[in-house]
């Protein structure tokens, strides 16, 4: 096998400063709760990258089984901060995955992401002022664009995956058609389930998981089924419609406000280092929230025709492009497609191990 | 409070384990005097509670008895057990320290050692000495071996019933006994207060102390003592002889999450010791010790390691990460087997030592002798590459266990040192 002696250095920009302290001890592996038989981690997968072996971090699939629970980090006995490491594999991954390579840019010069979020958001909403036709239609497409462009871009993702994880390992296609496999692959992506395997259920930060969730959910349908037109027509306070937006507004208004202030007080060992990219999402997700809630209350309250509300949509329009072509691909918010196709995965790895696996042999 | 007792004598020794004995009979032996202060009722410190030593696998208290005793009765030493220093001043060259006589409620010039009081004391305690797998009477002598062979009353614990009172010969009980202070005046101060291990709380996920069969190497010490609690090695929980051992290496040391970053040195090479015996007094139980690395740093050390490992003792790579147990009180273990094709795995056994690191047995920094004390609390030399005894204090020298963790045989031989600086300090006054 090939080693890369500069591979811990680059992994460690990526996070994980302190992981040169660790002493192999195991307890990491032993005290994780989400670590099995065979997906063992995260000492191995340190030691991979300590030696240098490349294919064996690029194929992993080890750090989508982690879910930041900490228990590791906390009691690691050189305070290496393995929970951490396995979070730069994470963006050391999604880098290797990435084929624009805009990822790995991002995630190694701190606030670039930020800057150019704005500078976007800035030159997106002066082009839809701009705009002199009917907005509301023009929106109307625009909003229509963005599942196609995020299929692309997943799309793109997976493929690499696919192909990191277990084409080249594996040394061809491989599959698994068990529909137990594929059931669990969905149940795992809807429910992201595993973050209750953690020893010591973090509540605070499942709940507010939760409610970003399904408020995030819900304004993509909100928006990409086109149920609002608030420069059209008039909204009464509880119409169904309605209902869903108060909802969805504040959802993620509360559960990124509580996620924000773990990150600021660093309550728990997922919070405690801060990438900046992670602010860039919990701080875009909170915009969100609040412009639609605000576009949504004008439009109750003052009609469509209100001047205000012609340019707070604008402005919620506007961070949703910015979200959708920058935040959505570049940052943690692709861990939820990664998560459950780690799961499928193992299994087809079990499988190819077992010889039972669908597929085909390239050769080399 | 009583009348003040005053002491003036050459040096001052704080602490009466191997270090302070050993650096008390040096001194006095040259002709010096000696007081040497020990809070516990017994001089002797850990090593008489041990039961062999390695790498010899000779007898712990048939090497510190023999110290004790030359100590008890050296016409130039005064000891004082059961007592505290209270503080230390420093006036010119001589030093004066307040010391404490605790009360044991009953005349020490009196007694006689027979032990009457003890045999009709109706109230059993917890005997701390066995660590807590044997009871003792509320008034008693603290072990059989003890020096001063005096008994000691718990008055917390005591019901007035008299009956001790009544049934000594020579009517020393004195339920009203107050404290007595003692000034020592001495020109040097040796430091010997050794240790403590790292508590059976110290790490959340190893049970905090709550799990009746994982038990501290202390107490394993005891259960293999020929005089132990139970004369055997039996299990707390339900008495049983187990059957399968475990050993937990570094479980109060080399651990930042716990604040004991150090290797506290002696653990590796006790739990050998232990599993040895045990390999002796268990022949068919399996005993395991899981290790991150075996720090077996002295003469003959590894040769020790060598023949546990032939005696079939298994060595097993790994740190533990957490105990728990089953509904039969068996504990189990989780680690991580690195071995092969490495993956978390649980292993249960019967009972489990936990191989606790040493910790500073007193802050001695509370009486301002101007030592300097490192990071964690031990006292530090003010050149080790030119003496293993000087502190920057002048006039106060540091043995054993106080300046950081150190088996027998060094401190031994740094209280030698510890006496030959004393010594010759005092000769340049
Ligand atoms: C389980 C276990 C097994 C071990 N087995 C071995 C072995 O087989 N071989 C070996 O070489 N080493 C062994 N060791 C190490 C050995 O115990 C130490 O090296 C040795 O006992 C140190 O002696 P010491 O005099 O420095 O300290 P201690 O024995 O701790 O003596 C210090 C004394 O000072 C007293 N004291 C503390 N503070 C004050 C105060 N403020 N005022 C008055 N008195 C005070 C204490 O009560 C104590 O009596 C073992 C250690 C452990 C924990
Ligand atoms: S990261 Fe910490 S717990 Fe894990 S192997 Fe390294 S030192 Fe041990
Ligand atoms: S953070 Fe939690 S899930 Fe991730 S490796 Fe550490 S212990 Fe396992
Ligand atoms: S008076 Fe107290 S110490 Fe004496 S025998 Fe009774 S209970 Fe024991
Ligand atoms: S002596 Fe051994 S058990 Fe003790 S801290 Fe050092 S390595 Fe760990």
């Amino acid at each position: 096998m090939k080693v890369n002696p500069e591979l811990i250095d680059e992994i460690k920009k990526y996070g994980a400063f302190d992981i040169s302290a660790c002493f192999n001890c195991g307890n990491c592996t032993a005290v994780c709760p989400l670590s099995k038989e065979d997906a063992s981690f995260p000492r191995k997968l340190i030691r991979a990258g300590h030696v240098g072996m490349e294919e064996k971090i690029t194929s992993a699939i080890e750090p989508w089984h982690c879910y930041y629970c900490g228990e590791c980090s906390s009691t690691c006995p050189r305070e290496a901060q393995p929970g951490e490491y396995m979070m730069a594999l994470r963006r050391y991954l999604i880098a290797k995955y990435d084929i624009t390579g805009l990822s790995r840019i991002f995630y190694k010069n701190g606030w670039l992401q930020t800057w150019l979020a704005l500078g976007l958001l800035a030159g997106f909403y002066l082009l839809y002022s701009s705009y002199t036709g009917d907005f509301g239609a023009l929106a109307g497409k625009i909003e229509l664009a963005f599942p196609v462009y995020v299929t692309i871009a997943l799309g793109g993702y997976i493929i690499n995956m696919y192909r990191y994880a277990i084409v080249k390992p594996l040394g061809g296609i491989k599959a698994s058609l068990k529909p137990a496999h594929i059931y669990e692959t969905f149940v795992h992506g809807f429910t992201q389930k595993n973050f209750n395997g953690c020893e010591e259920t973090d509540w605070t930060r499942w709940i507010a998981h939760l409610l970003v969730m399904s408020g995030y959910v819900l304004t993509l349908l909100i928006s990409n089924l086109h149920l609002l037109s608030p420069l059209d027509k008039q909204y009464s306070a509880f119409s169904p419609v309605s209902l869903l937006v108060w909802y969805a507004g504040l959802a993620i208004l509360i559960g990124g406000g509580v996620m924000s202030l773990r990150r600021v007080f660093k309550s728990a060992e997922s919070s405690k280092f801060s990438h900046p990219s992670d602010w860039l999402f919990v701080a875009t997700m909170f915009l969100i929230g609040a412009s639609l809630l605000f576009t949504h209350y004008l439009n109750v309250a003052y009609g469509p025709q209100d001047p205000l509300l012609a340019k707070v949509y604008r402005l919620n329009i506007a961070i949703e492009t910015v979200w959708i072509l920058l935040i959505v691909p570049f940052t943690k918010w692709i861990h939820i497609f990664f998560r459950p196709l780690a799961v499928y995965f193992q299994h087809v790895k079990r499988e190819a191990a077992a010889g039972t696996a669908f597929g085909f042999n390239l050769s080399r | 409070m009583r009348e003040l007792e005053k002491i003036e004598v050459d040096t001052l020794v704080v602490g009466s384990g191997i270090a302070g004995l050993q650096a008390a009979l040096d001194l006095a032996d040259q002709g010096y005097s000696v007081a040497i202060v020990e809070k516990a009722p017994s001089i002797g410190g850990k090593m008489i509670s041990l039961s062999k030593v390695f790498p010899t696998l000779d007898c712990a208290s048939c090497i510190t008895t023999p110290r004790m005793a030359s100590v008890s009765h050296h016409p130039r030493i005064k000891t004082l057990t059961y007592s505290t220093v209270d503080a230390i001043k420093r006036e010119g060259k001589t030093f004066t320290a307040s010391v404490t006589r605790k009360p044991r409620y009953i005349d020490e010039k009196e007694c006689i050692s027979c032990k009457r009081c003890e045999e009709v004391c109706p109230v059993y305690l917890p005997d701390e000495y066995e660590q807590g797998l044997g009871a003792k009477k509320t008034i008693s002598i603290p072990f059989t071996n003890a020096i001063p062979q005096l008994p000691v009353m718990h008055p917390e614990h005591c019901i007035r019933c008299g009956a001790c009172a009544r049934a000594c010969p020579k009517d020393c009980i004195e339920f009203l006994q107050e404290p007595a202070p003692v000034e020592i005046k001495a020109k040097a101060v040796i430091l010997a207060t050794g240790y403590e291990t790292t508590p059976m709380t110290a790490k959340k996920q190893y049970g905090l102390g709550k799990l009746p069969n994982v038990i501290s190497p202390m107490a394993a010490e005891r259960l293999l003592a020929p005089h132990g609690p139970y004369g055997r090695v039996l299990r707390p929980s339900d008495g049983m002889v187990p059957g399968s051992i475990a050993y937990v290496q570094c479980a109060g040391s080399r651990d930042k999450s716990i604040g004991v970053p150090y290797c506290s040195r002696v653990c590796c090479m006790y739990a050998i010791k232990q599993a040895i015996l045990l390999s002796g007094s268990l022949p068919i139980a399996d005993i395991t010790i899981y290790y991150m690395d075996i720090r077996a740093f002295g003469k003959g050390y590894e040769q020790f390691y060598n023949n546990a490992r032939a005696m079939g003792i298994n060595f097993v790579k790994a740190k533990v990460a957490r105990i728990t147990e089953d509904e039969k009180h068996n504990p189990i273990l989780r680690i991580e087997r690195q071995e092969g094709d490495s993956a978390p795995a649980e292993v249960k056994h019967e009972l489990v030592v936990l191989s606790q690191g040493l910790l500073p047995g007193c802050d001695v920094s509370k009486f301002n002798l101007g030592a300097g004390l490192n990071d964690f609390g031990f006292v530090q030399l003010s050149d080790e590459t030119v003496s293993s005894a000087v502190t920057a204090g002048a006039g106060v020298f540091a043995a054993g266990v106080v300046k950081g963790p150190r088996d027998i045989p060094d401190s031994v031989v740094d209280a030698g040192s510890a006496a030959m600086e004393a010594a010759s300090y005092i000769r340049k006054l």
